[in-house]
């Protein structure tokens, strides 16, 4: 059966369907999220926030509101250290709170902590701001046009943040290899998580002088060097613990200005103090998918195989660089990763302006090429007469491959992804021959299973777990990974008890906490399968071989004879003889005394030797094949997704009950950008937000969910734990080109930017009733100077992984 | 200014009420203007109850009001007095859980589990008044009730698996839903 | 959220008056039924009442009471409750319908009939506490700004659209309205209860402070009289209408006798179409009427910069309600 590889491995607890370790807590409401924590004393914070985008700050005066009663403590800028921080280390260009200007509306200005959330507000209406306002730059247009005012005193060129032009092969060659050359602009509109959880933190500062948070965080090991940094503290006197996040999406893997702010009001007041964000708040954090306008230029022979690909983005990145320069990255570098691709130039933008800033979201960079690439293709495979199932699966990248920009791709069916997908739909029955109204789409996508290269530049282990194991039997997975819904305790739990012989169940898992867990990067770029995977393993291995000698000598049997499962250690040729785990833990801990072990991982190097190579590999990729059914309302343009049809090289389910729910969550986050989500502003006011509510802001609900067919293709990769890919982002990136595809396929249009709303579907729809183009999009791309292109010779072309020329000259902070 | 208490804000007195919650009585004093929500939680302790808003708009803080899914966000505590509520804490018997908690469980319905006791509640409530309902009628009762994690699947197959089984069934889940399609 | 007193109501009379002592007091209050429009309000600082007047504690007006062959609702009534009355849905079905297309389910199980009615807008610069005229200020930012679900008919000074399904199903069905205030009652038809931004653009209908939305009384309808809410929205659930249409045929076969028409979502009040309900009566209605009567209700229309699709949306809600509807027999 398919997802169920594990069974016919021989393998015991990989593969089957588990109960998640913190299911049941989670369905009795026992689980405590950041905001379910109550210490006694317990101060609240709020947060003033700016109402202008862009200002310099004349003055704060927080006096009267300090006399409030029940206030505690007011805090400014002015009472931290001028130091800045920011999840990347190019760009840390924050304050936690605002020191000389404020950058956009909402903006942290003043924080408030007080008896309870009501004084707290009411405080800071007593709080006085001047502020100078500045020109606002609004948009990538805005950004190009005016230099200054800058926003930051850093990056390359007035409001231009960051450049990046790479040439692998040569794309002009390509070109003129080709025998049809297109170039189509594309826009991917900005979307925000929306995690049902507002942000919470709570902190304590004892008399010992060591500091406790307890925050919603995804990445607990970047914060807590953060937090070191701006706190002006030793890092091992800080102890951050990440509580179960109520989702994250990758809105939760920055290190955020609150967070900051209310250690150090524990640390004024000598009380702990909470925050929880308000919605409107969490808006502002935002972080989400980067609004990328894009130019895919594409030569490509009859056959549909694609010469060169020149490929540029702009990327409109709000106030603040967060992960901004990975997300650039992530616009064109994993562009090869999916079909053939001899020659590529990639160009990226990024600029600020004066927007709550985007970063990491779910496919972090890489749904908005994929979404330009998926359309071209489709175009490509119509302008062809080819079908565009066909002209995938020709061109498909071939498994253990390395790409024109160096990357290595291990196993990867993808073409096996499109047969599952187009048998299940009926695709060859349907494509082309529905009724006006009804059309079918397809597209696919790959994507990493965890980055080669950490946040900031270390040799050390990316993913480190311990287990402890007592005279009781009990064993205890401690490692440092954020669980934020995607099971991440569970795969602990099951990849120790398959090693070790026994039942998830008996584990007991210990995570996210600086103090007693050894360090794990933390929940992005679906890397904590694979890597807490292969940790857990070489420590679960390293103690089964303490209990295997101890059994052995017992038992009087070899040790390579000894199995290990249903919780004993026997002699597999005489499987009477044995002894339980509980013995055989007993027999080890009286040979080697008190018994403990560790694992960790480190990705293998990549093959690239140019600058910014790091960026991209990858231990793995997983590949996602998915075709989407729409129904069209000629009228009025809305689009109806009544089923998608999706199947997923995962290598290897580690629980598919749970891969199945992963990737129906990538459909559905899929559909959303795809149909209504969009983080749009307020032109004609300062900025806000048009939507800083759930109501305003749409997402999904039951009855706009889609039915998804969902198949698991599992091919083990041996770089993954058991074999095991990622599942957790790639699926989502195919799934708004579907849509897009399908609705040419059915009313014979093409609206070429995110989201799909009616009034764009009609006007195209319109557009070809009058006989011009039926396409909705944008048609222009806005240019700047570039610096010239780090060329890099391709593997094709015999090249050593180095660039040809030096990197161009970039502006240091 | 307003004349303030020692705590800061006008001083107001708290009103005093008797609360029937998961089938105790208990006695509570709060701020009239506090939501049920805030009561249950700040007051009772009883955080099971989530909110992702606080404005009516996300569904989490559902909880049941004579058997009636109500936002807690948007209901004052202090019209809750004579009032039988339920929350998520008072959905299991002893040790047993409700069949809804437990195929919740058995199908991921409950990924970062925020959303989760809200949808249970509702659907709690849904399949006291309709035992067997169909696909859209659980659509249609969850309709409120937002989800980021799941696409909603696992959750209306957790909601159907539950009801079959609470109609005596030994239903188990459609090996599609645990292991995708061959 | 701001803090409050509150006070249960034994009746709408003592909650009008405990409205006027505190006003006269020179403090805010506030009446509250379900609350969910309210509270809302309160939490986003748009109302800051010192009192709140609860109006559940009040019985007897929850109830569809049967009345000179017409009906009388509590204003109390939840949505839920009324778009399950088994007289509602089998006589008035407009209003059914129009009730269960409300937000969620679980605001209809709290939510009342006439919060929904008297409910404010849902404007986003009002919601979000711009200094618009709904919240005393003197320009309505969405003329010149983000007017996607704006008005399109009755707009200026205010463009904001009336955000009530069932009062829209109520004009339709030519309801009254009675209202209780300190100095005693007075019943209002549903046309004369709505108010244009040009007679008062900070309310969206004549109810004065200290006025409370007691009972709605629908009269009897004739025989062969049918009648339809249909609700085009963005999303399936769990918003206001972009455009909704509530329709009230009088049918004597095929034939019909009078009609009343009326949209919702596209102007500040419910939208009447006096002129397609002429058009309309003693004829048959035939696709090629039901798209004259759509044509003729875009009349007067006049769409801003980001909301001329409602036009088309509106002309297509018209045409087919009214096909679908005829055709029900």
């Amino acid at each position: 059966m398919a997802g169920n590889n594990g069974g016919k491995r021989g393998l015991r607890v990989v593969g089957k369907p588990f109960v998640k370790v913190d299911a049941k807590a989670k369905c009795i409401g026992e689980l405590k999220y950041a905001d379910d924590l109550f210490l006694p004393r317990m101060l609240h914070t709020k947060l003033l926030r700016s109402t202008v985008p862009h200002a310099r700050i004349i003055s704060i005066d927080v006096s009267k509101a300090k006399a409030y009663p029940g206030v505690h403590a007011a805090l400014t800028g002015a009472d931290l250290p001028p130091i800045t921080y920011g999840a990347l280390p190019v760009s840390e260009d924050e304050y936690p709170l605002a020191i000389g200007k404020v950058r956009m509306v909402g903006d942290p200005v003043a924080a408030i902590a007080a008896v309870d959330e009501d004084v707290a507000t009411e405080a800071l209406d007593l709080i006085d701001v001047q502020y100078e306002p500045l020109p606002v730059v609004t948009s990538i247009q805005d950004a190009y046009s005016m230099p200054e005012p800058r926003i930051h005193e850093y990056g390359e060129l007035g409001n231009i943040h960051r450049r990046q032009v790479y040439e692998f092969g040569s794309v002009e060659a390509g070109f003129a290899e080709a025998d049809h050359v297109r170039e189509d602009i594309t826009f991917y509109e900005g979307s925000t998580h929306l995690a049902l959880e507002q942000h919470a933190s709570l902190a304590q500062f004892s008399h010992d002088g060591k500091l406790t948070l307890w925050t919603s965080t995804q990445d607990m090991h970047y914060l807590h060097r953060h937090l070191a940094k701006v706190l002006e503290m030793p890092a091992s006197h800080i102890r951050v613990i990440a509580t179960p996040n109520g989702g994250g999406f990758g809105g939760k893997c920055d290190p955020f200005n609150h967070e900051i702010v209310v250690c150090k009001l524990a640390m004024v007041t000598g009380r702990p103090v909470k925050i929880c964000l308000t919605r409107e708040e969490v808006f502002y954090c935002h972080r989400g998918r980067h609004p990328v306008l894009m130019s895919t230029k594409t030569g490509y022979k009859k056959d549909g195989s694609i010469t060169a690909m020149h490929h540029r983005t702009i990327l409109d990145g709000g106030a603040y660089g967060g992960h901004g320069v990975a997300s650039t990255f992530y616009t064109g570098i994993l562009q090869p990763t999916t079909y053939t691709l001899p020659n590529y130039r990639f160009e990226a933008v990024r600029v600020f302006t004066n927007k709550a800033p985007c970063g990491p979201k779910r496919g972090h960079g890489t749904p908005q090429p994929r979404w330009a690439q998926e359309i071209q293709m489709d175009k490509i495979a119509d302008h062809l007469g080819l079908d565009p199932a066909e002209i995938r699966k020709q061109h498909a990248i071939a498994p253990n491959s390395i790409t024109a920009n160096w990357i290595r791709i291990g196993t990867l069916s993808l073409r096996q992804c499109i047969d599952k997908v187009v048998a299940g739909s009926g695709w060859k029955d349907k494509f082309r021959k529905l009724p006006h109204g009804k059309g079918i789409g397809i597209a696919c996508s790959a994507y990493m299973t965890g980055t080669q290269t950490p946040i900031y530049y270390n040799k050390l282990p990316h993913s480190g777990v311990q287990l402890k194991l007592d005279r009781s039997g009990g064993v205890c997975v401690f490692c440092g990974s954020a669980e934020i819904g995607q099971g991440s305790d569970s795969i602990l739990a099951y990849i120790v008890a398959e090693v070790l012989g026994i039942d998830p169940f008996d584990i007991r898992v210990v995570t996210g906490d600086t103090d007693l867990t050894p360090v794990d990067l933390g929940s992005y770029s679906s890397r904590v399968t694979l890597m807490t995977g292969n940790a857990a393993i070489e420590a679960a291995e390293r103690v089964r071989h303490m209990l295997r000698e101890a059994v052995s000598a017992k038992l009087e049997v070899p040790g390579e004879r000894l199995s290990f499962a249903d919780r004993r250690v026997f002699d597999s040729q005489n499987p009477d003889k044995g002894v339980s785990f509980v013995d055989a833990v007993c027999l080890a801990e009286e040979k080697y005394g008190t018994l403990g072990t560790t694992g960790s991982y480190k990705p293998p190097a990549a093959p690239g030797k140019y600058k910014g190579s790091t960026i991209g590999p990858s231990p793995a990729f997983s590949c996602t094949a998915a075709i989407a059914e729409v129904e069209v309302h000629p009228e009025t343009g809305i689009v109806v997704v009544p089923r998608v049809w999706i199947a997923h090289d995962i290598g290897q389910a580690i629980n598919p009950v749970l891969a199945v729910g992963q990737i129906e969550g990538c459909v559905y986050m899929g559909l959303g950008e795809a149909l209504m989500e969009e983080m749009t502003y307020r032109g004609n006011r300062n900025l806000v937000h048009k939507f800083p509510s759930f109501l305003e802001y749409k997402s999904p609900t039951t009855l706009e969910m889609c039915d998804v067919i969902t198949y698991l293709v599992e091919e083990p990769d041996a770089n993954g734990p058991f074999g095991a890919k990622e599942v957790g982002q790639g699926p989502q990136l195919p799934v708004p080109p579907a849509i897009a595809n399908a609705i040419y396929d059915a009313v014979g249009v093409r609206v070429d930017e995110i989201p799909l709303t009616p009034d764009k579907v009609l006007k195209a729809i319109r557009a070809k009733a009058k006989g011009q183009e039926g396409r909705y999009g944008p048609s222009v791309f806005p240019t700047c100077p570039m610096p010239p292109a780090m060329v890099v010779p391709t593997p094709f072309q015999g090249g050593d992984g180095k660039a040809l020329e030096r990197e161009p000259a970039v502006s240091k902070k | 200014m307003k004349p303030l208490g020692k705590n800061g804000r006008k001083k107001l007195e708290k009103v005093h009420i008797r609360l029937r919650v998961n089938g105790e009585e208990t006695e509570v004093a709060f701020a009239p203007h506090k939501t049920l929500l805030e009561v249950l939680r700040e007051d009772l302790r009883l955080t099971g109850t989530k909110h992702g808003c606080e404005l009516g708009e996300c569904g989490c803080c559902a909880v049941l009001v004579d058997g009636r899914p109500v936002l807690s966000c948007l209901a004052l505590g202090v019209a809750m007095e004579g009032h039988e509520i339920t929350t998520v804490e008072g959905m299991a018997v002893g040790t047993e859980l409700h069949p809804l908690q437990q195929t919740f469980a058995e199908l991921g319905a409950a990924q970062c589990g925020y959303c989760t006791p809200g949808i249970l509640l509702t659907a709690k409530a849904l399949l006291e008044t309709n035992s067997r309902p169909s696909r859209d009628e659980i659509k249609e009762a969850l309709a409120g009730n937002l989800c980021r994690c799941t696409g909603y699947i696992k959750i209306l197959e957790a909601v159907e698996l539950a009801a079959a089984r609470m109609a005596g069934g030994q239903a188990e889940p459609a090996k599609e839903t645990i292991y995708g399609w061959e | 959220m701001k803090t409050f007193a509150n006070s249960n109501a034994r009746d709408f009379q003592q909650a009008v008056a405990l409205v006027q002592q505190t006003r006269q007091q020179g403090r805010a209050a506030s009446l509250v039924g379900g609350g969910s429009d309210l509270l809302g309000l309160v939490k986003e600082r748009i109302v800051n009442p010192d009192v709140l007047v609860n109006l559940k504690t009040i019985r007897g007006l929850d109830q569809v009471r049967p009345s000179n062959g017409g009906v009388n609702i509590g204003g109390l009534i939840t949505l839920d409750t009324l778009s399950r009355n088994d007289v509602i849905r089998r006589q008035y079905s407009v209003l059914a319908e129009a009730a269960e297309t409300v937000a969620t389910p679980q605001i209809r199980n709290v939510g009342t009939l006439a919060g929904n009615v008297c409910q404010r807008p849902w404007c986003w610069y009002f919601r979000n506490g711009f200094p618009c005229y709904k919240n005393g200020g003197n320009t309505c930012f969405s003329f010149g700004g983000e007017n996607q679900f704006h008005a399109i008919f009755g707009g200026g000074p205010s463009y904001i659209v009336h955000p009530s399904d069932t009062a829209v199903a109520l004009l339709a069905l030519d309801a009254k309205f009675r209202i209780v205030g300190p100095s005693g009652e007075r019943v209002l038809p549903a046309a004369e209860f709505f108010a244009l931004p040009q007679q008062n653009p900070a309310r969206e209908n004549v109810l004065a402070a200290d006025e409370a939305l007691a009972e709605v009384q629908i009269p009897a309808l004739r025989a062969g009289t049918r009648s339809t809410y249909h609700k085009i929205m963005d999303r399936e659930a769990w918003t206001h209408a972009v455009v909704s249409a509530a329709m009230v045929l009088e049918m004597d076969k095929q034939v019909c006798r009078s009609a009343r028409v009326v949209l919702g979502g596209v102007a500040p009040i419910p939208w009447r179409l006096p002129k397609v309900e002429q058009m309309l009566s003693g004829e048959r209605i035939t696709e090629a009427l039901a798209a004259k009567a759509a044509e003729a209700a875009l009349e007067g229309a006049k769409p801003l910069a980001k909301n001329a699709y409602k036009v088309p949306l509106t002309k297509g809600v018209v045409r087919r309600t009214l096909v679908e509807l005829a055709a029900r027999g």
